[in-house]
């Protein structure tokens, strides 16, 4: 039971059912069966679970792509309806414009946005200097290795200033030591930043490594198996995977997870 | 848990204790390879998708071209009676004589305006409806209907009654054109539409991008490239269905030339627009492929 709630929540959902529909040969599936959950301004929350247990559901109603069928989400106490610039989005992949160069990428929520040429500009060079991609900002996506198009989407999907980040397995289809590289610079960026950040995962360690509080989720239906906070320092870095506290909560989360397969 | 069963009926999983485990005998089923040697050598030149090395890419293209001129002139130099087939020469002094007779450059622009003009409506319809179509559920479900069974009418039906609507000048063979293509491109734009991944989309919506806006700056351009090779794959139809109409009713154009050196039994004429035909379909085919490179160039083809 955590004491003090000072900081005001800036992502709340409550009850959230989400059904898919069924056809003749195939039944419905209920996706997530009423999921309740918070992040505070500031916080990076990881959603951990099994494959099919509805957590990239649960990011696009947040990110406003699919509609609840039941329950509460709203962003600093107005109701998400829509998609919209306020909550940006990264995934797992394939979600660059591959005809945009890296700059023109970063700068498309600010065109949709009307924000003026020069300030634009201004902003995208900053993203491009946060994120170390300099070098790259005249390449196209086909060009970057898959480490760098992901940074390329995160910097596109702050660009917007948005008050929620929300990250569909991000680091998903990358190998597991740029894994391991892309998950200091995402913490490294949080803390220069200071944004909220929701970010959905399978990879325990990868969840415990980040987050100040881990959400498990059932399979079949979703709903939440366990909230674990994570009292680890927030400047984080490599040695705090040989930390005993470390290590325990990832076993913690990982038996939580294994109760929950089904093969 | 009780033990899986697969589908031979076979115990898998690890078995309690005392309980004994089925145990698949080996034995190496391989084709025909050679003794000491594992697995099978493939021929340099016949390997699936693989790339081949320049000098034969180059000598085998220059053998496909080779192959049928030869073969054209081996049957030209044989034939005789009522099966003539004019030589390569022949042909040559075949175009020429039109050309000396004022009426081929003539011929060649009257059958390329209405091919330009008539296939540009067509594209352009099948861009706006076709984006709408492969976007638009709604859209696609007014439209798929319609489309599917016109696009089982051959154009070649509508000729008469297209020339008996009409009449006999531009504007039926124009409309020919664009009945004749604009199906096909139509569904094939659709599907290049549809072909947008989702999650480009949906990055977009969350970038603040409206659906117009989706549909402009994220489908359109994501498509072009798709668009060029569907206006690239279709013109030849739109050619077919052009000649058709011209046989039919025409003053000038290369079919109606064909026609003309039929009546006059000059085959050698009839070769040379054949061979125009084709030199036009490489041409505009090349020009087509330049435009993508030009228009698209982060989408190899």
């Amino acid at each position: 039971m955590s004491l003090t709630i000072v900081r005001p929540e800036k992502l709340e959902i409550e009850g959230l059912v989400k059904t898919f529909p069924g056809s003749r040969r195939r039944p419905a599936v209920t996706a997530i069966d009423g999921i309740d959950l918070r992040v505070s301004a500031g916080e990076l929350v990881c959603i951990v679970g099994a494959s099919g247990c509805g957590k990239s559901t649960l990011l696009n109603v947040v990110g406003g792509l699919e509609p609840a069928d039941a329950g509460r989400v709203e962003i600093d106490g107005e109701a998400v309806v829509g998609p919209g610039a306020d909550r940006g989005m990264v995934f797992q992949g394939y979600s660059l414009f591959p005809w945009k160069t890296v700059a023109e990428n970063i700068a498309f929520g600010l065109e949709t946005a009307r924000v003026p040429r020069a300030e634009r500009r201004e902003r995208v060079d900053e993203l491009i200097a946060i994120m170390g991609l300099a070098a790259w900002a005249d390449r196209i996506p086909r060009e970057l290795s898959g480490g760098m198009r992901q940074r390329v989407a995160i910097a596109r999907a702050l660009a917007p200033r948005p008050d929620i980040l929300l990250l569909d397995e991000p680091f998903g289809a990358l190998d597991a030591q740029t894994k391991r590289v892309m998950r200091d610079f995402l913490l490294g960026v949080w803390r220069d930043i200071g944004t909220t950040i929701l970010m959905v995962t399978h990879d325990v360690e990868e969840a415990v490594y980040l987050a100040g509080r881990v959400y498990v989720l059932t399979s079949h239906p979703g709903r939440v198996a366990a909230e674990v906070p994570v009292p680890l320092p927030a400047d984080r870095g490599p040695a705090i995977t040989r930390d005993p506290l470390f290590l325990d909560l990832r076993d913690h989360v990982q038996d939580i997870l294994i109760d929950q397969v089904r093969v | 848990m009780p033990p899986l069963k697969d589908d031979t009926g076979t115990t898998t999983g690890a078995a309690p204790p005392g309980e004994r485990r089925t145990v698949i005998q080996w034995r190496r089923t391989l084709g025909a390879q050679r003794r000491g040697t594992r697995g099978r050598r493939q021929h340099a030149l016949l390997r699936v998708r693989d790339d081949i090395p320049a000098a034969w890419r180059i000598g085998l293209m220059a053998a496909g071209l080779a192959t049928p001129i030869l073969l054209w002139l081996l049957i030209s130099s044989g034939s005789s009676g009522d099966l003539i087939v004019p030589s390569p020469a022949e042909t040559w002094q075949g175009a020429m004589r039109l050309h000396d007779d004022g009426v081929l450059l003539g011929d060649f622009w009257a059958s390329s305006r209405r091919i330009l003009i008539g296939y540009t409506i067509s594209m352009a319809i099948a861009i706006v409806l076709g984006l709408g179509m492969g976007t638009f559920r709604s859209v696609e479900a007014f439209l798929e209907p319609p489309t599917g069974f016109m696009r089982y009418i051959p154009a070649t039906a509508l000729v008469p009654l297209m020339l008996f609507w009409l009449g006999i000048d531009e504007t039926p063979k124009i409309t020919l054109i664009v009945l004749g293509s604009v199906f096909f491109n139509l569904l094939m734009v659709a599907d290049v539409a549809r072909a947008v991944p989702r999650e480009i989309i949906n990055a977009s919506y969350t970038l603040g991008a409206g659906r117009l806006t989706v549909l402009r700056r994220v489908v359109l351009p994501h498509s072009l490239p798709g668009i060029i090779d569907v206006a690239r794959i279709n013109l030849a139809a739109a050619w077919s269905i052009l000649v058709v109409a011209e046989l039919l009713a025409a003053e000038e154009g290369l079919a109606f030339r064909i026609v003309r050196a039929q009546r006059f039994r000059q085959i050698d004429e009839m070769f040379a627009i054949l061979i125009i035909f084709g030199i036009i379909g490489v041409v505009s085919d090349l020009a087509l492929r330049a435009l993508r490179r030009r228009a698209a160039p982060w989408a190899r083809a």
